[in-house]
């Protein structure tokens, strides 16, 4: 009697288990299966400080946008990969991700190096590929169909320096030392195409090898030259070094322009450097931030101690820019989803600047260009935007100038 | 002469004393450890990247200057004596130690390096000090800030103590006398064990020193550690295993080099000019031109 | 299994069996057929690092440089010239291993750690020089989407005829080696590892045989970099700096120098790991240190080197009796 007993209720109790589990499976059946976008980025290795303050700013947007329901009624799930800064490690991650995960879409390095190793694997393979913060031009060369870059490329910021000088000082001489690395040349290349067009003048062009340590004899020989301003391009801590160098021969900070300047960077030329102008694409300072934008850097800056810098800003908006695209596309199809992210038109959350893509998948370029007030320690600063700048991708010959 | 001439001299004399005495340095710690125990120690960058990054932290948790780099100092010497117990101390008696050693300082610097990876390279991307001293001292026309000038200051003071240490105290004098024959040394009293143990120390700690002094100076990233590794090899090579005078001139050269060639070439023929004398010296006088 | 057939060379005839077959078996998952490939490509490399560390006894940092050359000689060929990749690559690594002999040539004379210094020196500069000639190598953007290999009808090599390719010249590469031990060659470089003053008094050319080491070891060096770079679609000086070397070095320190089983298990062992264990990526270079410390200290002969090491030990305890015990064939 007892065992009978004992079997009924077993046998009853799974019975209701089985159709509960059931009655779950639906419900998650109906909720849908997660949207998976592979995230193949810097986790360890030389750029290691780039890729884990991407993925900070990702983790804000992805829980932000699951809680509210997630992409086409499906939570949006990023797989993160690490690629060690590492080329052919890239290329195994977004294999790994594309066989075994099936993602939707490749999206996460911020470094050129290994984005245009996933360019290539992208671009066979035809998944689309959103490039939140490499800003290599050839990652949207003609006859790019599944890559788009959400930063605008390098040989433009270089374009966009001309124009801003072409504005606010016409006919200055510029001093340019920069560092020899990929990006630095593609800005050079962008800035030296528009000097003339700008009448700028280019009074000095100083090329400092990687693992250079001093710059003071050639700080002395650009005084000499005598230019209205000094645009400053180091690589790593050689930038503050240029900088600092320069400030102690006597170059004021108002003559100052570094090209990008990201938190670390403003808080290691510090105090010293205000009235110093670096160009940006997101910064506390803006003038044009959103409600949404200010929120973000208010959360970001409690989570993590220091206020958020474009590379972050990029990394939060590119899971918004996945999900209107996919939403637009109606279902998580890749060639579906490659159709609507061409023909997107929309914001970015955090400050409104217009994101569209051309044919290759350059996005509409833009530039801000602030200048420093203050400098608080390591922990905040205050910075005040004095220009702003778009352009078409192709309005210099920018496939032609870098390689 | 004109003062934009006399700016870009004097900025020459004075890269190329900090930059020489800074090299100096690194390369009297290196050689003294390799001439002594017959330890290349290939992590010396790591070990000067270390130093700059201790003191980075102190300095950011609100430590001043000066404190901490006598803490970090203290810092290295502990260090050291923890590496010479655990590692290094296993290779005194082999045959062939010295490439013995080299490997294994490969392995130490990719582990350091690891370490650095995982911890400071994913706070910053780039790091400075506060200056020792605040202010500027005009020299004519132009600005030498004087925390340049206690470096070279510290630097060259450092360096002229070591340089009596090993003439004329008989620490000194027991570890030339390790270096140039163990065997002999040993006959007559000489605790080879210990003068190995001191001399790793000391080279050790005067590597650090030039961490927080290139730290002082400048500002730093990760980068730094592989490029000062090659450099002081470099100086070793060319000065002579074993030699501080050697170690001393050719850092200096080094530091005068980069500095001069800076004014008539581009910066890349400076910085590359010592790849080019190491090579030349490796193939034609191995020994190194200051050796005995 | 009889202890007494597990020796060297069935050891590796199971493995080349292995290795040609397993492309077959790993066609469907085409993540672990790309970990595959790259191995095969590290087992290339190993074994012909292995020819000049374990069997001449040098430590050449510079192996990635060479490699390097060959690759962008390659593409260079192939773009600029239209060369199928079947000639651009044997002309590539002709070329490269004929530079690899001249940058050796100067540090002929040097030996244990002057050696390692002037390659690593050479290595330095080979980097540098990949860097500043960017009409040839793109500088450091790098060169992409770089095209596969042609299969005899024009179409791309793809697949598991890829992979299949790359175990060919794996088993190919480590067959030379085992091919060329035994040899008066091979015995000839186990005589200047031993004591190359000696070997110079018994009458070896020494420095003619250090340039034949320097010419295969590069020539296995440029094959596998020729086929790194068709194989991932990217390179950059990055990929061929001292660091690769080291790592190729650790494949054969670990998996046993002076051996022809050892580099391969080295590679097999250890060159996986930056692709899979994604939890101990961040601990890769950590790690690495740890095992070349550990290999240097307390397994001087690598995994395999310990095993035989055992293996004697074992068999000249099991006969306290005879005198002499076998040298273990490697």
């Amino acid at each position: 009697m007892n065992i009978n007993m004992k079997a009924a209720v077993v046998a009853v109790s799974a019975a209701i288990g089985i159709s509960a589990g059931m009655a779950t499976d639906d419900a998650r059946a109906q909720a849908g299966a997660p949207i998976k976008v592979g995230f193949v980025t810097e986790l360890t290795g030389p750029w290691t400080f780039f890729g884990t303050s991407c993925v900070a700013g990702l983790k804000f947007a992805t829980d932000e946008i699951n809680k509210a329901g997630g992409a086409l009624g499906r939570p949006l799930e990023f797989v993160i990969q690490d690629n060690q800064t590492n080329p052919s490690a890239a290329v195994a991650a977004s294999r790994n991700l594309d066989v075994n995960d099936k993602v939707v879409a490749l999206s996460g390095p911020t470094s050129s190096d290994t984005a245009l190793a996933m360019y290539g694997y992208a671009e066979q393979q035809k998944i689309p590929f959103l490039v939140p913060v490499a800003a290599f031009p050839q990652l949207t060369k003609p006859g790019t169909k599944y890559t788009f870059r959400i930063e605008p490329n390098a040989a433009g910021w270089g374009y966009s320096i001309a124009k801003f000088l072409e504005q606010r000082k016409p006919g200055a001489k510029v001093a340019l030392m920069y560092s020899d690395a990929a990006l630095m040349r593609a800005i050079v290349a962008g800035f030296k195409y528009q000097a003339p067009r700008s009448k700028v003048n280019i009074v000095a062009d100083v090329l400092f090898p990687q693992g250079s340590t001093d710059a003071t004899v050639q700080a002395a020989q650009v005084k000499a030259a005598n230019p209205d301003y000094v645009i400053v391009i180091g690589a790593g801590a050689f930038d503050n070094v240029l900088t600092n160098q320069l400030l102690d021969l006597g170059v004021k900070p108002e003559q100052i322009i570094h090209p990008y300047g990201i938190t670390s960077q403003v808080f290691g030329w510090g105090q010293r450097s205000a009235g110093s102008i670096y160009g940006t694409f997101f910064d506390i300072g803006l003038d044009s931030l959103t409600k949404e934008g200010k929120d973000f850097i208010s959360r970001f800056d409690s989570a993590n101690s220091r206020p958020p810098s474009y590379v972050e800003n990029y990394c939060y908006n590119t899971p918004y820019i996945l999900k209107e695209a996919l939403q637009n596309a109606g279902s998580a199809d890749r060639e579906k989803l490659r159709d609507a992210l061409s023909k997107l038109k929309t914001r970015e959350l955090t400050s409104g600047v217009p994101i569209e893509f051309d044919k290759n998948g350059a996005r509409k370029e833009y530039m801000y260009f602030m200048q420093i007030v203050s400098v608080d320690g390591k922990r905040t600063y205050k910075s005040k935007q004095i220009f702003y700048n778009e352009w078409d991708a192709e309005v210099i010959p920018v496939y032609d100038l870098v390689k | 002469m004109s003062d934009a001439t006399l700016l870009i001299l004097a900025s020459t004399v004075s890269t190329g004393l900090i930059l020489g005495a800074i090299f100096a340095l690194v390369a009297a710690g290196v050689t003294i450890v390799y001439g002594c125990v017959w330890l290349p120690n290939a992590s010396n960058g790591q070990f000067f990247l270390l130093a700059a990054l201790a003191a980075w932290s102190l300095t950011g948790a609100g430590w001043g200057s000066a404190l901490a780099i006598i803490a970090v100092l203290a810092l290295g010497i502990v260090l050291s004596l923890l590496l010479e117990w655990v590692l290094i101390r296993r290779l005194y008696d082999v045959a062939n130690r010295n490439v013995a050693y080299f490997v294994v300082t490969l392995g130490l610097t990719q582990i350091m390096s690891g370490i650095f990876s995982l911890t400071y390279g994913r706070w910053s991307d780039q790091f400075t000090l506060p200056p020792l001293v605040a202010g500027i001292t005009m020299i004519g026309p132009f600005p030498l800030p004087n925390n340049r000038i206690a470096v070279l200051v510290i630097a060259f003071g450092v360096l002229a103590a070591l340089f009596a240490l090993l003439r004329y105290h008989r620490y000194g004098r027991a570890l030339r006398a390790v270096f140039q024959n163990r065997e002999a040394a040993a006959l007559r009293g000489v605790d080879v064990r210990a003068i190995y143990k001191l001399s790793f120390l000391l080279g050790s700690s005067i590597i650090f020193l030039g961490g927080l002094l290139f730290a002082l100076a400048y500002s730093f990233d990760l980068t730094v550690a592989w490029t000062m590794s090659v450099t002081a090899f470099a100086i070793m090579i060319v000065g002579g295993p074993g030699s501080v005078v050697g170690a001393l001139a050719v850092g200096l050269v080094f530091g005068f080099t980069q500095a001069i060639v800076s004014i008539f070439a581009s910066p890349t023929a400076a910085t590359f000019s010592y790849l080019a004398a190491m090579l030349a010296i490796l193939l034609f006088k191995p020994t190194g031109l200051f050796s005995k | 299994m009889n202890p007494r057939h597990l020796n060297a060379r069935n050891m590796g005839i199971a493995l080349a069996i292995l290795a040609l077959a397993l492309p077959f078996v790993l066609e469907g998952n085409r993540f672990l057929a790309f970990v595959f490939g790259m191995v095969m490509i590290n087992v290339l490399w190993a074994s012909g690092m292995n020819l000049l560390y374990g069997y001449v006894g040098l430590m050449p940092l510079m192996f990635a440089g060479i490699a390097g050359i060959a690759a962008y000689a390659m593409i260079y060929l192939t773009r600029s010239f239209g060369w199928s990749f079947w000639l651009a690559m044997p002309a590539a690594s002709f070329g490269a291993a004929l530079i690899g002999v001249l940058l050796g040539l100067p540090s002929l004379r040097l030996k244990g750690f002057y050696f390692t210094l002037c390659s690593l020196v050479i290595q330095t500069v080979l980097t540098l020089a990949f860097i500043f000639f960017p009409h040839f190598t793109n500088g450091d953007t790098g060169l992409n989407q770089i095209a596969p290999p042609e299969w005899f009808n024009g179409a791309p090599l793809a697949g598991l005829w890829f992979d299949l390719v790359l175990a060919i010249f794996a088993v190919a590469g480590a067959a030379f080696c085992a091919w060329l031990v035994p040899t008066r060659l091979g015995q000839r470089f186990i005589a200047i590892r031993e004591d190359d003053v000696l070997a110079a008094v018994l009458g070896i050319n020494v420095v003619r045989n250090k340039i034949i080491a320097f010419f295969l070891v590069s020539l296995y060096a440029a094959v596998g970099g020729c086929f790194y770079a068709t194989y991932v679609g990217f390179i950059s000086p990055r990929a061929f700096d001292v660091l690769t070397s080291l790592n190729i070095w650790l494949f054969v320190a670990f998996g046993g120098r002076g051996t022809i089983i050892g580099p391969i298990i080295g590679a097999v062992i250890l060159a996986p790991i930056p692709f899979l264990l994604q939890e101990l990526q961040a601990f890769k270079d950590v790690l690495s240190g740890v095992l070349i410390i550990v290999v240097t200290l307390v397994l001087p002969g690598g995994i395999y080197g310990e095993l035989l090491r055992r293996r004697a030990l074992r068999r000249a305890a099991a006969q306290p009796q005879t005198g002499t015990t076998a040298a273990p064939r490697t």
